[in-house]
């Protein structure tokens, strides 16, 4: 028992849990609005008004054509730095995913609602539905459906994405990981472990996700 | 019922209906036949506006379709519409694709749409798939569903756009027979088929539409008997 409770692979996980949440928390509230984003502008996508199609295209391409260390660098010091306010850490990270995972969503929710039969638009307006209730009632129940392996896939990548922000000392699973070491010098165990953190969460996401993708298939 | 008149839609530079005229009665069965890409499905969908005309006037019971006024969704719930393809909702039981229409259009309540319905599903003889997802439906039952979803809305109008051209042959009949019902209870009909047997035993009259206009109308028994337009008489040789 001993042997267990002095090895630096236990004793770097009360480190970890502490940085888990923190990744958790980051990860999900970010991909909460950017859920919000990515339905807004993925819509803003399909629209046949120019100039709000065009501001949408050019925020997805922005977002996805820079890196996202250089998009939290760019929120945390940059908008700081204009702005002349000090914007919390953790808020930084949270705006972060939210815009960065907002693109990709959003091009999720182009992709799935496009995806969706022509006929199922006019059988709805057929009947007599109004656009807004074909969409509401016909087409995003289903565009939802197929949105949600992609977004399962996005969550584990915006999940991955939070470790960036151990550069501006966010105290995520990474940089909590990082601490660990850097009082110990006992690196290996300690980055096995935050592996091993990641693993936990990203894997067993990864094995719904090919359930729910098979089910779907049918 | 439905006038129609000088009726041109183009897609881009491509003209597909070219001045179509045409006077629809209430409780005419009408069929619309010719070749494809001869512009009658195109006809068809101008009728309820699922295509934009481009120019000219469709008017259903007094209203035009045209006029940029008019309120699209209100005419439409008087205008059912039947597709090729079905277009049911997947994601919906049968029941649910048949009281969608009334709840969310009429404002109805769940158990009083469902009253509308379950008599329309005995009608065409689905009274046991209410609770049925489409997939799990052939063909001629999805289409008799489809029927179904129109007749909820307790159309004036019912348009069907080729539907049997998608159905495995033996399940035709099915579809078929309940269009004549329909017919019989005095619907008034436009229907876009290949089933020439249909459009000669229940059409009142017959559309025959060749390059976006109509070539030739007349009787059934006249328009298949002895037609006079040399384009009518050279699809027949073809179909017939």
């Amino acid at each position: 028992m001993e042997f267990i409770t002095e090895s630096h692979y236990y004793r770097v996980m009360p480190f970890l849990l502490e940085g888990l949440v923190w990744t958790l928390l980051i990860t999900f509230v970010g991909l909460i609005i950017g859920f919000v984003l990515g339905a807004i502008f993925g819509f803003a996508r399909l629209s046949k008004n120019k100039l709000i199609y065009g501001i949408a295209t050019v925020y997805v391409e922005a977002v996805r054509g820079t890196p996202i260390l250089a998009q939290i660098l760019f929120i945390y010091f940059g908008l700081s730095d204009l702005m002349g306010v000090n914007i919390d850490k953790i808020t930084a990270s949270i705006i972060a995913i939210a815009i960065n995972a907002g693109a990709y969503i959003a091009e999720i929710v182009r992709g799935a609602v496009y995806s969706i039969d022509k006929g199922q638009e006019e059988a709805g307006r057929s009947i007599g539905l109004t656009r807004n209730q074909t969409m509401r009632y016909i087409i995003w129940p289903q565009a939802f459906r197929r949105m949600i392996p992609p977004l399962g896939n996005q969550f584990v990548i915006s999940l991955k994405d939070t470790s960036l922000f151990s550069v501006i000392a966010v105290g995520e699973l990474l940089y909590m990981g990082q601490q660990y070491y850097g009082m110990t010098f006992q690196a290996f165990q300690a980055l096995t472990m935050v592996c091993v953190m990641y693993l936990i969460i990203t894997v067993p996401t990864a094995i719904y996700l090919r359930r729910v993708e098979r089910r779907l298939d049918v | 019922m439905i006038t129609v008149k000088d009726l041109h839609k183009s897609f881009g530079s491509n003209e597909v209906l070219k001045g179509i005229n045409a006077e629809i009665k209430e409780k005419e069965v009408v069929c619309v036949i010719g070749p494809s890409g001869s512009g009658k499905s195109t006809f068809l969908r101008c009728l309820n506006l699922l295509e934009e005309v481009t120019s000219g006037d469709v008017i259903i019971q007094g209203d035009n379709l045209t006029d940029p006024k008019i309120n699209i969704n209100k005419i439409r719930s008087r205008v059912g519409m039947v597709f090729q393809h079905f277009n049911l909702f997947p994601h919906k039981t049968v029941l649910e694709n048949i009281t969608i229409g009334p709840i969310k259009v009429k404002g109805m309540k769940k158990a009083e749409a469902e009253k509308v319905a379950r008599p329309l599903l005995e009608k065409v003889g689905l009274s046991d798939k209410a609770d049925a997802y489409p997939e799990s439906l052939s063909g001629g039952q999805k289409q008799r569903v489809a029927i179904a979803r129109s007749l909820a809305m307790e159309p004036s109008i019912m348009l069907f756009d080729e539907p049997t051209s998608a159905l495995d042959p033996e399940l035709v009949g099915d579809v078929l027979e309940v269009m004549k019902d329909l017919a019989k209870e005095g619907m008034t009909m436009v229907v876009v088929t290949h089933e020439m047997g249909f459009a000669r035993e229940v059409g009142d009259r017959v559309l025959f539409m060749d390059e976006g206009v109509i070539m030739e109308e007349d009787l059934p028994e006249k328009l298949f008997g002895d037609p006079q337009n040399p384009r009518t008489q050279e699809f027949l040789s073809k179909v017939l």
